[in-house]
């Protein structure tokens, strides 16, 4: 086992991790930072991967106030209001800060200033954005900053245990392997903060890239950490349905498609969202992704299952010339966007639950920070777009702030509970002396299934006990089944089996925080209990994990800054 | 290659400290698979400790490239019926890049150069209280728009032959880079960039083959940003400056 030591290290090389380590570094220029992460940096993650924009309170006539209230109210109030409110008072600065300082070259509009465009669900045009590819600019820009600074890297390394000292009094490290060498890495450091993303990949379709599988909320669990709104899955109503064999499947189509005009139609070719919702195809996620399910289970799909999405009647041209990345990606898979029908299908898009946290980035467990979609709390029951990329980088350079901060009072270095490290290393060992690779593609496909069909965007009690079960099963043949290769460098399957064991948990925890909560809010809908309920008795789950047990409760929201029946005074 | 056929894939494998070995692989062709979609099948069904990156899926991440048939492409968005030839597929790690393993790459050596040749915006001093005005038809937005979009895949430096033989050439990735900042209004910096990249080993050991250009992606022109370098950087001597 290799051992390190640095000062601050971060989990993670999304918009939150490598903004926290360029405001570590520049709050402790003489502090260590180390940026770790299982892919290569920069590249691993989904704030590289947004389309749309980033939401920011700066046109004239908007407001840091008015951004918030569409937060809460698409948030269906279960927000935690102090982090909503963190995230839009902060946003002008951010977004000062990405073009001057880190040199993101946002798009303008004819009077030279930011360019703002319009996103569902608020009630002013504040998405700034650069083209339909703003993540890349940010991820990019972030990137070559700390590439230009004494950043170290750990690149190709997974994270595998949050690990305290012995007394659990704070956290003192992190165990990972290095992918490259199958080796363990011990990595001490005074602060550690969490920032791997989420990613909902355990869904049959999703949008997140395909390394994502919740490994920071599965360390949190095993840390004893608790988790708040884990049934509240977002799911976007356009992904790209290319057939069972290809990883394009799932992939996002922007929003925008809908916004200028696009139609969703059956298989039949009949428009749908008419009969739904007066804003037809320009509904919320939440409503055209259950009208979609709807649709499908009525039997009214097209012939890979989905739905059709037609973009041919605003004119092919015009089509080609405003959704240039778009019309292109689908003619890579053969499809033809601008003249022809797409097939699409709801797609698993963002956790809006996560680690509970302060709006300083600290944590219960002291040592530990934690930032972006690894967090809950902002975004309540419901993410606007444009509030992700924006929640990453803010609360990202929060927390390196805080961090910078908490080495002049922290202590020095802490010894990790051996025990645990133990425990961590063997359990993390025991697939790659199994066979069985073969049957890992297809446990990952029978979990895929079932939390589609059971916990997906249509729940009842029954569906969500059958999947309880049908997830213990799964949890166990896991157990048995092996890497099929005892090989440790850079072996593939052994980290499939490990993403797998992390995502069963993780969907463990959506479950039992849907059947936690009976009504419905947001993303998450309860057929059997169809009512949002009294949205001034509010209340969030939160789930923890005690032994191999996991528990929920509910907690009351407290509203500290609006209430609900303040919003009709708008 | 259609639905149905088996399809022989070619793969070269081996780590950082073995030779590397051709290994064949036959694989069913179901639906109409890309390049990424057929190497996971392998990982899958028959190599199960087969070394191969991906994150995004669809071409924003740039972590999936290499060698296609001998030419550096990504793989997520290259469908295998456009490049596969008689039933077979030749795949191989980017070349220039050491090998983690078969088909991945340390792509570090490729970011240090990026870094090593100023890719990165440097902010003026006058604070962040304001934002540049710039309009978006100015020649300035036009400018620094053209090769903005880089994903930094590689392609383009697995591509250049002057930066395979020449270790110290910053590549065309890095040169564009470097070209965007110039024309970017907001940079402290600048043209005064030129000096940095215009030295021995630098951005006159082009030789304007515009292979970065034809195998560019993204559709970017690294070769028209390293002429717009040179042409700078020749004026800027013409006029004395440093």
């Amino acid at each position: 086992m290799i051992r390190l030591e640095t000062d601050i290290l971060i989990l993670g090389s999304g918009g939150a991790g490598l903004f926290a380590a360029l405001h570590a570094k520049a709050g402790a220029p003489e502090a260590s930072v180390t940026v770790a992460v299982k892919g290569l940096l920069g590249k691993s993650g989904c704030t590289r991967m947004v389309q749309g924009g980033y939401n920011v309170a700066v046109g004239p006539g908007d407001s840091v106030e008015r951004h918030f209230l569409d937060t809460i109210e698409g948030g269906g109030w279960i927000n935690d209001q102090d982090l909503a409110w963190k995230l839009v008072e902060t946003a002008p600065a951010r977004v000062r800060e990405l073009e001057n300082q880190i040199g993101c070259f946002f798009d303008r509009g004819p009077d030279g200033g930011l360019h703002r465009k319009a996103f569902a669900g608020q009630s002013f045009d504040r998405t700034v954005h650069k083209g339909d590819l703003t993540g890349i600019e940010i991820i990019g820009r972030l990137a070559e900053q700390v590439w230009a600074r004494d950043i170290r890297r750990l690149e190709d390394h997974r994270a595998i245990a949050l690990l305290p000292d012995a007394a659990g009094a704070a956290l003192a490290g992190v165990l990972f392997i290095d992918m490259r060498s199958g080796d363990f890495t011990l990595v001490r450091a005074r602060a550690v903060l969490l920032a791997t993303g989420g990613g909902p990949t355990m869904y049959r379709y999703h949008t997140p890239s395909g390394d994502k599988s919740c490994d920071g909320m599965a360390m949190a669990l095993r840390a004893g950490l608790p988790l708040r709104d884990m049934e509240m899955v977002q799911f976007h109503p356009t992904g790209l349905l290319a057939g069972p064999g290809t990883r394009m499947t799932g992939t996002v189509l922007e929003e925008g498609l809908r916004g200028a005009g696009g139609w969703l139609l059956t298989g039949g070719g009949e428009r749908f969202m008419l009969r739904v919702d007066d804003r037809a195809e320009r509904a919320t996620r939440d409503i055209i992704s259950r009208t979609m399910i709807e649709e499908i289970r009525a039997g009214r799909a097209t012939p890979h299952g989905g739905l059709y999405l037609k973009m041919a009647h605003l004119g092919p041209a015009r089509v080609r010339a405003e959704f240039k990345g778009m019309v292109e990606r689908c003619a890579d898979c053969g499809l033809d966007l601008a003249g022809g029908l797409v097939e699409v299908i709801p797609s698993a898009h963002y956790m809006m639950g996560g680690v509970v946290f302060a709006p300083d980035g600290s944590t219960a467990l002291p040592g530990l920070f934690a930032a972006g979609e690894d967090t809950g709390g902002v975004h309540g029951a419901n993410r606007l777009g444009g509030n992700g990329v924006a929640d990453s980088t803010i609360f990202g350079g929060i927390a390196g702030d805080t961090m910078a901060a908490w080495l002049r009072d922290a202590s020095g270095f802490r010894e990790p509970d051996r025990d645990l490290l133990d425990q961590a290393a063997g359990r993390a060992l025991a697939p790659l002396h199994r066979n069985g690779a073969g049957r890992l593609a297809d446990l990952r496909d029978r979990l895929a299934t079932l939390m589609w069909d059971k916990v997906g965007i249509l729940r009842t009690g029954r569906d969500l006990a059958d999947a309880e079960a049908a997830l213990a099963d799964l949890g166990a043949e896991l157990a048995e089944t092996g890497a099929g290769s005892a090989s440790p460098a850079y072996n593939p399957a052994w980290h499939d089996w490990l993403n797998l064991e992390n995502l069963i948990l993780v969907s463990r925890a959506i479950l039992l925080a849907a059947q936690t909560r009976q009504g419905s809010r947001g993303a998450h809908y309860r057929c059997d209990f169809p009512e949002p309920g009294d949205l001034a008795a509010s209340s969030y789950t939160e789930v923890r994990l005690q032994g191999e047990v996991l528990t929920a409760a509910n907690r009351p929201v407290r509203h500290t800054r609006v209430r609900p029946a303040q919003e009709t005074g708008r | 290659m259609t639905a149905g056929e088996v399809i022989t894939v070619t793969i070269r494998r081996g780590g950082e400290h073995g030779a590397p070995v051709p290994v064949d692989f036959r694989v069913p062709i179901t639906g109409d698979p890309t390049v990424l979609d057929l190497v996971t099948a392998i990982q899958r069904d028959q190599a199960p400790d087969l070394g191969y990156r991906f994150s995004c899926r669809v071409g924003m991440c740039g972590s999936c490239a290499m060698l296609v048939q001998g030419r550096p492409r990504w793989t997520c968005r290259t469908r295998v019926s456009l490049v596969a030839r008689r039933g077979r597929l030749d795949l191989a790690p980017l070349p220039g890049l050491p090998v983690v393993k078969d088909l991945a790459v340390d792509m570090a050596p490729f970011f240090e150069k990026w870094a090593a040749a100023g890719g990165g915006f440097r902010p003026c001093e006058s604070g962040d209280a304001v934002l540049a005005l710039v309009a978006p038809e100015s020649p300035a937005r036009r400018n620094a728009d053209a090769a903005i979009e880089c994903i930094g895949c590689g392609v383009c430096a697995a591509a250049c032959r002057v930066a395979g033989a020449e270790p110290g050439y910053p590549g065309p990735a890095a040169l564009n880079r470097v070209w965007t900042l110039v024309n970017d209004v907001r940079d402290a910096d600048g043209p005064r960039r030129l000096a940095e990249v215009a030295g021995p080993g630098g951005l006159f050991t082009c030789h304007s083959q515009g292979a970065c250009t034809a195998c560019c992606p993204k559709g970017l022109d690294p070769s028209r940003s390293i002429a717009g370098l040179k042409r700078a950087a020749v004026l800027a001597a013409l006029r004395g400056e440093p």
